[in-house]
């Protein structure tokens, strides 16, 4: 329940004030918008029906005839929506958007690079400089260099792949409250922040790999 | 309620369309039964405008020759007139923004500002205006059929048009006296078309080659809905481009002075055209033109005009595999390829679509029609009808603001579905700052000044504060017409902010009803009375809507609601029988706000029953 700033009536949250229209100060938050609980694990078919479902009742195209005002509701309300489903439809945004509704922001430290990472992030970034310094010409060394990145980026995904892994049991573990609720926190901001630099490694990598791919 | 048309304005050929029952209808000519409008449009010095085969027929009338001198091409519009094809190439841009063949094609003033202005005699023409002279003609080929009167309509634009390009477009409507209900994108409203009767489901990847511009969307439908994955293009990428290999071909040997003289790369230019078209059925052809002086004869092959061409379509390739992997998706992944636009006639494209893709395309529509029977389609929705379908689109580039040292801050990512919203917070540098000034800019670029600016505004003016603690939450909101809103908000007040917003494309409202004014014929009613049948439709409108709502959802009145709504409505009905086109126009406005609470509880009803239908353990 929300209070409105304005005329003090207490109700759902809504994007205007049922009683006197005032913008309420608490929007609606994004699984509030798809009719979800808070919940981290989502079945992603359901989510698009659902998306599909209320998309085909509150786009634009619906109200295309109507005065301006039922527009301009529409439209911010689809905004909303396309917005909604967006984050919650990424398991790693839907992760951060949840420790932020809970009021678990992520601070600095948790952006810092996690200590088990920091050796790799290292390695990865000397070998991609390594295949930038080196010379073209070089046709043996220039195979070999290339080959060892493509190792280490299907090492990458491997990784990657595990994290994911384990965010979606962090996720279920949350969900089922199963365990210290701010040690299985501390592990989804871990897992997350681990998430992000793998994200940036394979980025870095796939650039670098990019022309020796597409020939 | 007014029937909506849907209107593909090309840049070769325009068409009109509605839905006619089950299925649209391209409206032809009445007389030539011709379903396309070449969107070619001829300016004749005193004023006077034709589009299509008319403008075609006066071409060579419509000459560059002072005093017995041939002049070269940049003095195209001289005293003589002009005749303008491809307008769509100069929409939304400046000068220095357009590409390097179009920039010497005819004649213009003010080149280096920011929206191109065409000189023709003692006239200035923006493509704008131009376009509007089209969308006018297909007006009275609706009328002239008896499908009339055209008001409402839905355009459609290259997936890849920017926030400027689009609104060059809406304004072209503005100007030739229609309501522009949406903008659609053309590969989606050509998908429409393709999915309108089959149950169509999977993946569908759109290849969009027209005369000036190349788009390639991907798109998943399901159940009704197209949503679109990405998109991808180049407007500056066409068939246009393939005759302009074989136009170099013919006037390869001529020495410099000739070759840029106007009716000399026109009559090339239609060889080429025709020539062009012949290589898809014939293994040669001659190139043959009359030149002063001697006849140019060529012969060229199928094979070696492919060879001219690969470059162009390794380019559209490339933009695919952009496409796609930003879908996340290989060629493989995709269901079904649709070909759309004239140019994808030429078997080289249709070779080289299938072996990327990996299967036969369909072309089962008319390449040539199939977007404006999509704009029909989304003007049927947009009427009411088929509620199962939807469309969900993108926009194309990213969208941003200059941030400290030029440099570019991601706000809405491309292939982000619209309508999409982003908030920020501004706040200022130094203390007692009075306004705080915002560059919004599009493209994919790192620093602004290689991303195309899109509009600067100035929030404020701000309460003298120390710096930084004022709170300016600014809301950038891209609507399903894939155009950028910008409204702004006092965080602490809650007060919503001014923001002066200007376009950097150029065109000023003043400047559109100065042109509205000029656009008069002396046949039309004035401009006051087409303002006045205006604000009488928007009356109209509302009061309908108001007492449909009234009727069905009466029971989300409060408070003393209904007894403002009934009174404004009251009044508002007595005006507009009226001339006082400045009160209705009030009266409207009030009615506007004094129902928003209401409308708004109503849309609130509409997701919560949308929510309602799914049953509890649905939601788990």
């Amino acid at each position: 329940m929300v209070q409105c700033p304005s005329c003090a009536r207490r109700q759902e949250p809504r994007l205007l004030c049922s009683n006197c229209g005032a913008p309420l100060p608490a929007e609606l938050d994004y699984f509030g918008v798809l009719g979800l609980p808070r919940k981290l694990t989502l079945d992603l078919q359901r989510l698009e029906s659902i998306y599909h479902e209320i998309g085909r009742r509150v786009h634009p195209d619906r109200f295309a005839t109507q005065p301006e005002a039922v527009r301009e509701a529409s439209l911010r309300s689809t905004a909303l929506l396309t917005q909604s489903y967006r984050i919650l439809r990424d398991p790693i945004s839907r992760g951060r958007y949840w420790l932020e509704l809970h009021g678990e922001k992520l601070t600095e430290s948790d952006k810092r690079v996690p200590a088990e990472l920091a050796e790799l992030v290292f390695e990865v970034q000397e070998e991609l400089a390594q295949l930038r310094e080196a010379d073209r010409n070089n046709r043996k060394a220039m195979t070999s260099l290339v080959s060892a990145i493509r190792e280490r980026r299907q090492a990458l995904q491997v990784s990657m792949d595990e994290a994911r892994g384990a965010l979606a049991e962090n996720f279920a573990k949350l969900d089922r409250q199963s365990g210290d609720r701010a040690s299985l926190i501390g592990n989804l901001k871990a897992v997350l922040s681990k998430i992000a630099y793998l994200g940036t490694l394979i980025r870095d990598v796939d650039r670098e790999i990019e022309p020796f791919d597409a020939s | 309620m007014s029937t909506i048309f849907g209107i593909d304005l090309g840049t070769t050929n325009s068409l009109i369309a509605i839905m006619d029952g089950e299925d649209p209808c391209v409206i032809a000519d009445a007389e030539t039964g011709d379903p396309l409008l070449p969107s070619v449009v001829a300016l004749s010095p005193d004023g006077s405008v034709n589009v299509g085969e008319r403008a075609i027929e006066l071409e060579p009338h419509l000459i560059v020759e002072r005093d017995g001198q041939v002049c070269p091409v940049g003095f195209a519009g001289g005293e003589y007139g002009a005749v303008v094809r491809s307008v769509k190439r100069y929409m939304g841009l400046g000068g220095a923004e357009l590409a390097p063949e179009d920039q010497h094609r005819y004649s213009f003033v003010d080149f280096t500002g920011s929206v191109v202005r065409f000189r023709v005699g003692s006239r200035t023409y923006t493509p704008s205006q131009i376009s509007a002279e089209i969308l006018r003609a297909l007006k009275n080929r609706a009328d002239a059929a008896g499908f009339g009167p055209v008001e409402k309509v839905v355009i459609t634009v290259p997936a890849y048009f920017n926030d400027g390009q689009r609104q060059a477009t809406k304004d072209a409507g503005r100007l030739a006296g229609l309501e522009v209900v949406r903008l659609v994108n053309e590969p989606t409203a050509a998908s429409l078309a393709y999915g309108l009767h089959k149950q169509a489901s999977g993946r569908v990847a759109v290849y969009d080659l027209g005369g000036g511009t190349f788009d390639i969307s991907i798109l998943s439908i399901k159940e009704g809905i197209f949503e679109v994955l990405a998109t991808n293009g180049d407007t500056h990428l066409g068939g246009d481009d393939m005759d302009r290999a074989l136009v170099d071909l013919i006037l390869g040997d001529l020495p410099d002075e000739l070759r840029v003289e106007r009716h000399i790369w026109n009559s090339a230019r239609r060889e080429a055209e025709a020539a062009k078209k012949r290589l898809s059925s014939a293994e040669a052809t001659d190139l043959v033109v009359d030149l002063p002086g001697h006849t140019v004869s060529k012969r060229v092959t199928r094979a070696e005009f492919e060879n001219m061409v690969d470059g162009l379509v390794n380019r559209t390739l490339e933009r695919c595999r952009l496409a796609l992997k930003d879908a996340g998706l290989k060629p493989a992944d995709v269901d079904a390829v649709v070909l759309v636009g004239g140019s994808t006639r030429v078997p080289l494209v249709r070779r080289r679509v299938e072996e990327f893709f990996g299967r036969k395309p369909l072309c089962s529509l008319d390449p040539d029609q199939v977007v404006a029977m999509g704009a029909a389609v989304q003007a049927g929705v947009l009427m009411g009808s088929r509620r199962d379908m939807l469309l969900l689109d993108v926009v194309p580039l990213s969208l941003g603001i200059e941030t400290m040292g030029g440099v570019m801050e991601r706000l809405i990512h491309r292939n982000t579905t619209i309508p999409t919203s982003v908030k920020e917070m501004f706040t200022t540098a130094v203390d007692n700052q009075t306004h705080v000034d915002v560059h919004v800019v599009q493209g994919e670029r790192e620093l602004t000044r290689d991303c195309r600016s899109l509009a600067r505004f100035k929030l404020g003016p701000i309460e003298m504060q120390p710096a930084g603690l004022p709170r300016i939450e600014v809301t950038f909101l891209i609507d399903a017409n894939g155009i950028l809103n910008v409204t702004a908000r006092d965080e602490r007040t809650g007060r919503e902010h001014s923001v002066d917003v200007k376009p950097s494309y150029g065109l000023t409202d003043e400047e559109i009803e100065r042109m509205l004014e000029e656009a008069l014929d002396s046949g039309e009613d004035d401009l006051n009375q087409r303002l006045l049948v205006q604000v009488r439709n928007d009356a109209e409108q509302i009061l309908a809507a108001i007492n449909k709502q009234l009727a069905e959802y009466g029971y989300l009145l409060e408070g003393g609601e209904r007894a403002r709504i009934d009174d404004i409505a009251g009044r508002l009905d007595m005006a507009r029988r009226g001339e006082d086109r400045a009160a209705i126009g009030t009266m409207v406005e009030e009615l506007n706000e004094a129902s928003t609470p209401f409308a708004q509880r109503i849309m609130d009803g509409a997701i919560k029953g949308a929510l309602e239908k799914k049953s509890v353990e649905d939601v788990s």
